[in-house]
């Protein structure tokens, strides 16, 4: 088991860079066998993922959400299967290039600076931690995908703008359905992590003596939520359409990675009193 | 081959000469009966504003005669003084290819065209119809309808406008998810605003309105279009609920400006507002560009996207090119196969290899005494069961020669020589 892992967690960027580079060659170059068998690499590599995360739960006794470099190959699972199932309900695989690629950062970096991690606190295997980190998980690969589709939106939107025709303008699916994909993970983000901070304040508390509600991964998500909230609100109430939430959406993924790696270089776990 | 091909087209004469050779249905359904009786041919022909296309296939080994076959469509409409070199004259193989490339789309004025398949569809039809398209000029129609499809299918021959009005739908589509949640707005009632306005409903637009300072021509187009008629001076009042807007009126004065669209963008709730301004002078304000969620195209970008298109479209060429080469060498290959002899040959050959594949296999269960006599009985039969086909296919029976190119055709079908094409089916 522990030679499985090893071996995937060198393979899985490689698999990755494979699925982007083959939806690249489709997007850009109109290859035929690329646009055949881009969905078939894909989901090779999310099923090889789904064993990796498997395996690494069952070798090492804990679910692989422990660390930041375990986080992030959940991240970039969560990402690649979300994307997958927009591709197979819109019948569109045209975003996949720029979607997949955050996949494979994700992964890369786990893949490099991950470590085998024997033992973990008994608070991680609580119930509500899992309950804390998937609906955290969920919401920051929501987040993701949001940003790329607002960024792939704002391309779009400045080459109509400039009259511009060139190739992102002739293979990206419209701007409405751009804006509509983007704002639905929009709204998931603001869910899921609505989630993830209503369980951590109920059982924070409970199992941290000293939490702080001063930790900058806290403020920092609670402040991202409640920029998604107003993100929403406005839409909702016709002061926002378009442009401006794209743009909110793109900046909320900025400040998600800001968020994360300051309190990766700063502090030693993923809040500061944990 | 005895195939003949006779074209008047953009290439070889001007417009005024093409019209007067341009063929209707029912003059094709008259005319072809015509060339039967006289020349004895089977014929087909398809008319467009752009091209007459005439293709005849004789039975008869001596070749057709072009200057019959001229002299006959001419008269046919009375245009006799129309010159020789107006015409192209092509036979067996050119006119085979010629025929692929015009239903490929790749030698219409419009590269890529997409009517054109639709017209060479229905030269067949009307030909099927008049009882002159024949076995052969049948399957090289179908050939032809399969080439264009190909061509469209496995190129970007037809993608992209290449109008100016077609491009501002196309880039509407580029903008909305769905047009027939959509309102559109068209102002003017001229034939650029027409063109549009028919485009937008082909794309199922959802509500269109059309405005004009002269009402009656507003309720002609919009009775043409399926349209509701606002009057002049309240389709400003509209703006808030519509989601494009046309503009081609003769007006010396913007009829849409940049204060009044950035007030009306302010109270919009819903998604982009798309500006198609056609008007020369122009009818929409550029400043509004400036505006956010707010698209406006005037005629010179519209007519950049449509050079984008064609030169897109002209990429394409090579790669359509190489699909009517092989399908030419496909329909010549399968027309030479056509021969009585070599159909008798391979069929000889096929029924011989049988037999000596099934005797080989079972000749060591025989005496040996008896196996020279196994060889010369199972020869003896195969020949007398082929004796009567092979004589009909040489003496040809009382068929015609279209029937007997299907008879052969048939029988390289059914015993599969050389993996006979289902032309017709696949067309």
């Amino acid at each position: 088991m522990g030679f499985f892992v090893d071996s995937v967690n060198i393979l899985l960027p490689a698999f990755y860079f494979v699925v982007v580079w083959t939806y690249g060659k489709a997007f850009f170059g109109d290859i035929v066998w690329a646009k055949v068998t881009k969905s078939h690499l894909l989901i090779s590599t999310v099923s090889l993922h789904f064993l990796y995360l498997l395996a690494r739960a069952i070798e090492f006794n804990h679910p692989p959400v422990t660390t930041i470099f375990e986080i992030l190959s959940v991240l970039a699972f969560c990402v690649a299967i979300a994307y997958l199932i927009i591709e197979i309900r819109s019948k569109s695989g045209e975003t996949g290039y720029f979607i997949l690629n955050i996949a494979f950062f994700f992964q890369f970096v786990s893949s490099a600076f991950i470590r085998d991690l024997l033992e973990v606190p008994e608070i991680l295997r609580s119930n509500f931690f899992g309950l804390h980190v998937g609906a955290a998980l969920l919401g920051y690969a929501a987040i993701t995908i949001s940003a790329v589709y607002g960024f792939l939106y704002l391309m779009l939107y400045h080459q109509i703008k400039a009259s511009n025709f060139g190739m992102i303008y002739a293979k990206l699916p419209n701007l409405e359905t751009l804006e509509r994909m983007s704002y639905t993970a929009f709204k998931m983000a603001f869910v899921f992590l609505g989630v993830a901070i209503f369980v951590g304040f109920l059982w924070l508390p409970q199992t941290f003596l000293d939490v702080s509600y001063s930790d900058p991964k806290l403020v920092g998500t609670i402040l991202l939520w409640l920029l998604y909230g107003i993100g929403i609100a406005a839409k909702r109430l016709g002061e926002w359409r378009g442009r401006k939430v794209m743009i909110l959406s793109v900046w909320g993924f900025g400040i998600t990675i800001f968020s994360m790696t300051v309190v990766n270089i700063f502090f030693s776990g993923f809040h500061n009193f944990y | 081959m005895n195939l003949l091909c006779l074209s008047i087209s953009h290439h070889t004469a001007p417009l005024e000469v093409r019209e007067r050779l341009w063929f209707s249905a029912d003059e094709i359904r008259s005319f072809l009966p015509t060339l039967r009786e006289h020349l004895h041919i089977d014929a087909a022909m398809f008319s467009t504003c752009n091209r007459t296309e005439l293709y005849a296939f004789s039975s008869d080994e001596r070749p057709l005669e072009f200057d019959r076959l001229r002299n006959l469509l001419v008269e046919g409409k009375s245009a006799r003084d129309i010159p020789v070199d107006s015409f192209r004259f092509l036979t067996g193989v050119d006119a085979v290819d010629h025929l692929f490339r015009v239903a490929s789309g790749i030698d219409s004025l419009v590269i890529g065209d997409v009517q054109i398949l639709a017209q060479v569809k229905e030269g067949l039809l009307l030909a099927q119809e008049a009882g002159t398209s024949g076995f052969l000029l049948t399957k090289l129609f179908h050939a032809a309808l399969r080439t264009g499809k190909r061509a469209r299918h496995e190129t970007r021959i037809g993608e992209g406008a290449v109008s100016v009005s077609y491009a501002a739908v196309e880039l509407a589509e580029k903008i909305f998810d769905e047009l027939r949640e959509k309102t559109a707005l068209v102002i003017g009632a001229g034939e650029m605003a027409q063109l549009t306005a028919k485009h937008l409903r082909g794309k199922q637009i959802g509500t269109l309105h059309i405005t004009n300072r002269t009402p009656e021509r507003s309720k002609h187009l919009a009775a043409m279009v399926g349209a509701t008629v606002i009057p002049y001076e309240e389709f400003k009042n509209h703006l808030g609920g519509i989601d494009i807007v046309i503009a081609s009126v003769a007006a010396e004065e913007y009829v849409l400006t940049a204060p009044m669209l950035a007030e009306i963008n302010k109270r919009r709730t819903a998604g982009a507002l798309f500006l198609i301004d056609i008007g020369v002078p122009r009818n929409i304000d550029p400043a509004v560009r400036k505006l956010e969620n707010v698209f406006l195209y005037d005629l010179d970008s519209l007519n950049g996207l449509v050079h984008e298109n064609e030169a897109k479209r002209r990429n394409e060429v090579p790669r359509v090119t190489r699909i009517v080469a092989e399908e030419q060498s496909e329909f010549t290959v399968w027309v030479s196969g056509l021969h009585a002899t070599p159909t008798i040959a391979a069929l000889t050959d096929l029924i011989e290899s049988i037999r000596k594949e099934e005797v080989e296999k079972n000749i060591n269960r025989f005496d040996p005494r008896d196996r020279e006599l196994v060889d010369l009985v199972t020869k003896r039969i195969i020949n007398k069961i082929l004796h009567t086909p092979i004589v009909n296919l040489k003496n040809g029976s009382d068929e015609s020669h279209s029937e007997r190119l299907h008879t052969i055709s048939a029988l390289r079908k059914l015993f599969g020589i050389d993996g006979e094409k289902d032309a017709e089916h696949e067309a």
